[in-house]
């Protein structure tokens, strides 16, 4: 049987764009053809989950029945009362699944969860918004089948962009004037073009071509050497542009469906700090997280004065945020103290702005300064993808 | 209204820049951050008594003085 | 600007770039590779190289020999092949084939797109016994050397013989190969007898088109990694070869670079890999066997390709320090029914040029660690070499004997074997 993972080859693109082409031609006539973009989506839905992949297909179709339960049993209570209780409650459940995916791996010798599927951390994090925009009553209505393309749109399935349910049903519910939409169009194939050469050329080039030779180099000389730091600079490259490409297919295909799904990267390696650096990298993570967990644990550290002092309260809200994302990434001690690393960078540096937000007089600002700062915030970003490759965990504690 | 949130701002931000410029964009600036937003929220709702939820708050519709003090207006007209 | 003309200026680069690749991919021209790159590949041992078929054909069409092996090949020391080679500008120069884990199935096909190259000239082939374990080569370590490239460059001329049967039924054995049901098909009809569908063999045309402009292009981004280390090496060599004179460098640097254990072994491979482990190894090895194998049916693929290209090949039979097999229970028993059985296939097919040095296990600092050829067993290999590659030889006469595919073969063992050996 086929089986079609997302982007992963030409012919994936051939079938995409003939699958998009009645709905570029249907919006571009100003109409949306609702049931054919539903069809659509299953058809691509099955074919990342068939054939071998079969199991992962069952998980998934078990985890969105119970998520669409919980969201609409919460959406119900909700209605009448809102005790936090309730809330704490709906949103452990929702994350409930994607605990446990993340953690069979340590107990099973490495193994994956059986209830594991290709982009249940993304939708989880969809999910847990929804819940959390209903009990601040942001939500109002709440559509079964919207919901259901929501977490499902096809697109974004497996690694994201991460787009808001309010965000995307505004732009579901309308069809873009036929202006914007050519102008939409064109940014698609933009995005899907430079997506080819980001993905297919420098990805490729910096993960299969150069990788495996610094790697071995540097496993064959082992400790620390001038090839680990190889490896850490092609590395970051290919996380990069790997990680990006496939977001650029994902928010190029959406704007070819009408939808404005969000970007994920915006030149990340030309932040000036740490702080700039999250604005820019994998940004709708960084702002779910931000707007999900940081802000919501500082508004209520603050209001109920938890927390007096609003250096600690900030510090405490950068280690939540960032050990949860350590975590998230997967239950092994590198991604944990990758998570450590940017709360502490992000906590030095919010010193380093209040120092000179002080003395803004006596600190000179040139280009030679702003071309060191965004040197030295690309190095210490470097460094903290070496530890997150794990390749130090290999390097040092396994045998090879 | 305006002059309570603008006194807000000034408090927040440390700087006389928000009421010189009420078009200035508070977060590419650096003057605002996610910390001073949340406080920004919680002062909104003692001083002007409007309650908005972090949900609310969509970065780009909270970007300037001007932007805000228009938003607690509307808000404040709901009650 | 009208809609429908902005629509063109989006859609009209798009068509366009298509209908180049199109045309790129599929028409039936060749890129040639850059000739500068050859003495680094030569030497690379790269997975790319060896997956691939540009840089290997435009080696072969030059100078360069196939000296295929797995990781022995890795050890570059002053007295390696390649080193000697340039050092005294032999009329040669050794294209390393293999790595670790590169066996006879992963040869058979690596060899798919150079046949023409290899037709009436000569090779080497490193017969490692450690291959012929009872399972024969590991299904990831099989996958890592194989290319989509390999098997349609195959399927071109694949037709019912034993050889191709077999090779596509051992193909079929190694699960999840392709992405392509279309390649899996058109393997099966060759396992089963059958030749290709008109519709398979356009798409095998189409394909091969595609897979080796898409090599030729690639063999762009071949990295040199390796070439200082020879130019290292060589320096250590004296001006002018000498015989004895190297043997004794060889002893010295054998002697200089095996001090911190009783082995033998090289220091850094016995710091890395053994100084952990060794206690636990002792009398490890007393129940490996070499003898029964698929591996002696995968390497008949080898045999049988190279009799099909009418290559005269130089087997060698690499030693196993002596003093490390004694330590961890090897039966050298076992190695000698294994050097008689893959003999036997050898010469009883017509492949006659064997250089046997299983018995050199015990000689001071021939092997660089456990099962590797180094320093003198090194420049010991080259004193066969060096001849056979630069004399003339005399034609060989093969007779393939399908029998040495069968099971019964591959089994064969005790004194049935020697029944059938002596």
């Amino acid at each position: 049987m086929i089986n079609m993972q997302p982007y992963e080859n030409p012919e994936y693109f051939l079938w995409l764009s003939l699958a998009l082409l009645p709905i570029i031609i249907g919006l571009l006539k100003g109409k949306r053809w609702r049931i054919y973009e539903t069809i659509v989506s299953f058809a691509f839905l099955f074919l990342i989950f068939d054939a071998n992949k079969f199991v992962q297909g069952l998980a998934l179709i078990g985890y969105v029945a119970f998520e669409m339960c919980l969201m609409f049993a919460y959406f119900k209570y909700r209605q009448k009362r809102n005790d936090t209780w309730v809330f704490v409650i709906a949103v452990l459940l929702a994350i409930f699944p994607l605990v446990i995916v993340k953690i069979t791996p340590v107990f099973e010798h490495g193994a994956a969860s059986i209830i594991g599927f290709l982009g249940i951390s993304y939708l989880t994090f969809k999910i847990v918004g929804i819940i959390m925009e209903t009990r601040d009553g942001m939500i109002k209505s709440l559509d079964f089948l919207k919901v259901l393309h929501f977490i499902l749109f096809f697109p974004t399935i497996s690694s994201g962009p991460i787009d808001r349910y309010r965000r995307f049903i505004k732009d579901y519910d309308t069809v873009p004037s036929v202006e914007k939409y050519v102008n939409m169009l064109g940014k698609s194939v933009h995005y899907i073009f430079l997506g080819f050469l980001y993905k297919f050329i420098l990805a490729y080039y910096f993960g299969s071509v150069l990788l495996p030779q610094v790697s071995a180099l540097a496993l064959a000389h082992g400790g620390i050497s001038w090839y680990l730091v190889e490896y850490m600079y092609v590395y970051s490259m290919d996380l990069f542009f790997d990680f990006a490409g496939y977001s650029l297919f994902a928010v190029g295909t959406s704007y070819a469906m009408g939808i404005e799904t969000p970007m994920n990267f915006n030149l990340p390696f030309i932040s000036k700090n740490i702080k700039d650096f999250w604005n820019r990298w994998h940004m709708t993570l960084s702002f779910w997280f931000r707007d999900y967990i940081y802000m919501r644990l500082v508004f209520f550290l603050m209001k109920k004065k938890l927390v007096k002092n609003k250096v600690n309260l900030a510090n405490l809200g950068y280690l939540t945020l960032f050990l949860i994302m350590g975590f998230w990434h997967g239950v092994t001690w590198y991604y944990i103290v990758y998570g450590l690393f940017h709360a502490c960078a992000i906590i030095i540096c919010d010193v380093w702005l209040r120092f000179k937000k002080k003395h803004r007089d006596k600190i000179p600002s040139n280009r030679f300064t702003k071309i060191f700062a965004i040197f030295l915030t690309f190095n210490l970003v470097c460094f903290s993808f070496l530890i997150f490759s794990g390749f130090l965990n290999t390097l040092f504690f396994m045998k090879h | 209204m305006k002059d309570t949130v603008l006194n807000i701002l000034v408090d927040l931000t440390g700087s006389d820049e928000v009421k010189k410029d009420l078009d200035v964009n508070l977060f590419e600036t650096g003057l605002l951050d996610s910390m001073g937003t949340v406080q920004l929220l919680l002062e909104l709702e003692s001083e002007c008594g409007v309650d908005a939820p972090v949900s609310e708050f969509e970065r780009s519709e909270w970007d300037t003085p001007n932007k805000i003090i228009a938003k607690v207006e509307a808000m404040t007209n709901e009650l | 600007m009208s809609f429908k003309k902005k629509l063109w200026l989006i859609f009209g680069p798009v068509i366009v770039a298509i209908l180049i690749l199109l045309v790129f991919l599929v028409s039936p021209f060749k890129l040639n590779v850059n000739k500068k790159i050859l003495p680094g590949a030569s030497i690379s041992q790269s997975v790319d190289v060896f997956k691939g078929t540009a840089i290997k054909k435009a080696a072969l069409e030059k100078n360069y020999v196939a000296f295929m092996g797995s990781s022995e090949l890795s050890r570059i020391d002053p007295l390696h092949p390649s080193v000697l080679a340039r050092k005294y500008h032999r009329s040669y120069r050794p294209f390393l084939l293999g790595a670790a884990g590169s066996q006879s199935l992963s040869h058979y096909w690596a060899m798919q797109g150079i046949n023409r190259q290899l037709k009436n000239k000569k090779a080497v082939f490193i017969i490692s016994p450690q291959w012929f374990v009872k399972k024969g080569i590991d299904p990831q370590a099989f996958a890592y050397y194989y290319s989509n490239l390999q098997v349609i460059t195959w399927l071109k001329t694949a037709d019912k013989s034993e050889m191709d049967i077999y090779a596509a039924k051992r193909l079929l054995q190694m699960k999840n190969l392709h992405s392509d049901s279309i390649i899996e098909d058109a393997v099966e009809r060759i396992a089963s007898g059958k030749t290709l569908t008109d519709i398979q063999k356009t798409y095998v045309d189409l394909k091969y088109n595609e897979l080796s402009h898409e090599d030729q292009l690639f063999s762009v981004l071949h990295v040199n990694t390796r070439t200082s280390i020879i130019k290292r090496q060589m320096k250590q060599l004296p001006d002018t070869y000498n015989y004895s004179k190297l043997d004794k460098l060889a002893y010295d640097l054998g002697k200089k670079n095996t001090t911190n254990n009783p082995f033998e072994v090289d220091n850094v491979f016995w710091k890395k890999r053994l100084k952990g482990a060794y206690k636990n190894l002792q009398n490890e090895q007393s129940d490996f066997n070499y003898v029964s194998s698929p591996e002696y049916a995968d390497f008949q693929l080898v045999l049988n390709q190279f009799a099909k290209n009418n290559t005269n090949v130089l087997f060698v039979i690499p030693p196993i320090n002596k003093s490390w097999a004694k330590y961890t229970g090897l039966s050298m028993k076992m190695i000698a029914t294994f050097d008689k059985k893959i003999k036997y296939q050898l010469k009883q097919q017509g492949f006659t040029n064997i250089v046997d040095m299983s018995k050199d296990g015990s000689e001071h600092y021939f092997m660089q660690d456990t099962i590797h050829l180094g320093w003198r067993g090194w420049l010991k290999l080259d004193k066969y070499v060096d001849p056979f590659l630069t004399k003339k030889q005399k034609t060989p006469k093969f007779k393939i004997n399908n029998y040495f595919y069968s099971k019964n073969w591959q089994n064969l063992h005790g004194n049935s074997l020697n029944k059938v050996v002596d």
